[in-house]
């Protein structure tokens, strides 16, 4: 598409043309009168529950004692799957998954963990076969989407396990990587 | 201070920088979603400090770096809200089949498709650098930063700046010479 130079400054300006056309991110309609909304609300919370919130953490903790979650997972077409559902990728295109956490009750410090198969990554963790945070899950469905990225075409069995209060859930998708 | 007026004095002081500020959570962050969380985390923070805010000069650049920071302490904290989980409603029709609609060339319906395809491309390479790469290549190339501001806003030596920034662009030209995107 463009011809390569040996001037390493004619490289450059190559590069930086094509970095200037990058299209500017714009926010959706509406998006900064929520975010607004959300902070005034959210931050006089906070506020309050700063005065208060020692007294209270040992209460929430054994609020949280009873609580359930299932899981599924979004694909092409959302229709839940018996078995282990599966997902095919293209070799070294991203693709995001929409993990999905039903949960019976909010869940602070919830530990998630994923364990990929050998060949497959998730964005921003080169390298890493697990990767493992702290997430907090509302009441209702929760969705994560995470973008993997197939390196090589072996595929594999991705494992999620989601961990609270000593219970914990594995779901497991399997991976196929289409040569394509 | 009524809240109402706590409120309208928040967004007179916050309002004039969104456009700068969303477009830096999205290169800082790289998609929609993880933009929209550090965008709102950011003013649920600053609203609980509308007293330093007020006596600030120069609120953009001080914003700026309050988001920065956020962003680098939610890295440092392993991702806690990067890949926190959203509501469903916020993701639109982004799923497994529509990442390459929510890319930031879907905002530009007017690019040739040559074009749209070579940012695409761009994108990819981008993912593959490292954070500390992307960002400086993203604000100096394509936000048009200078390497100053950006020592301001990250705390990095400007000549680690000018070193990240000339590693990130022959790492670019690597991989899109690699891609075929140059022959």
């Amino acid at each position: 598409m463009t011809d390569q130079h040996e001037n390493p400054q004619q490289d450059d300006a190559e590069i930086r043309a094509l970095l200037r056309d990058l299209p500017a991110p714009e926010a959706d309609a509406g998006f900064y009168e929520q975010a607004l909304a959300r902070a005034t609300l959210q931050g006089a919370r906070r506020r309050r529950h700063r005065r208060v919130m020692t007294g209270l953490v040992g209460a929430i903790a054994a609020g949280l004692a009873l609580w359930l979650v299932g899981g599924a997972l979004l694909q092409d077409a959302p229709v839940p799957e018996p078995g282990i559902p599966e997902v095919t990728m293209a070799l070294e295109e991203p693709r995001t998954v929409n993990l999905v956490f039903s949960a019976s009750e909010a869940m602070e410090a919830a530990t998630l963990t994923v364990s990929l198969p050998a060949g497959i990554e998730l964005a921003g963790f080169p390298g890493q076969s697990e990767i493992s945070w702290e997430t907090s899950l509302g009441e209702g469905r929760n969705l994560l989407p995470l973008k993997f990225v197939a390196l090589t075409p072996a595929g594999g069995e991705l494992l999620a396990r989601l961990e609270h209060n000593n219970r914990n859930r594995e779901f497991r998708l399997r991976v196929d990587v289409s040569r394509i | 201070m009524q809240w109402s007026e706590t409120n309208l004095a928040f967004e007179r002081l916050v309002r004039p920088h969104f456009d700068r500020l969303y477009r830096l959570a999205w290169r800082l962050a790289g998609s929609k979603a993880e933009a929209e969380d550090l965008f709102q985390e950011l003013l649920i923070k600053v609203y609980g400090k509308l007293d330093d805010l007020a006596r600030i000069e120069q609120p953009g650049p001080w914003l700026c770096r309050v988001m920065y920071n956020l962003f680098i302490d939610e890295q440092r904290r392993f991702t806690r809200h990067r890949l926190q989980t959203v509501d469903e409603s916020r993701l639109g029709s982004e799923g497994i089949a529509g990442i390459e609609a929510t890319g930031p060339a879907a905002h530009d319906p007017a690019a040739s498709q040559q074009q749209l395809e070579i940012a695409e491309r761009l994108e990819k390479a981008l993912a593959k650098l490292s954070v500390e790469h992307r960002i400086v290549v993203l604000l100096h190339d394509t936000e048009g930063y200078k390497l100053e501001e950006i020592q301001e806003l990250t705390g990095t030596p400007v000549g680690t700046v000018k070193s990240r920034l000339h590693r990130a662009r022959a790492r670019l030209r690597e991989i899109l010479t690699a891609d075929g995107t140059f022959s």
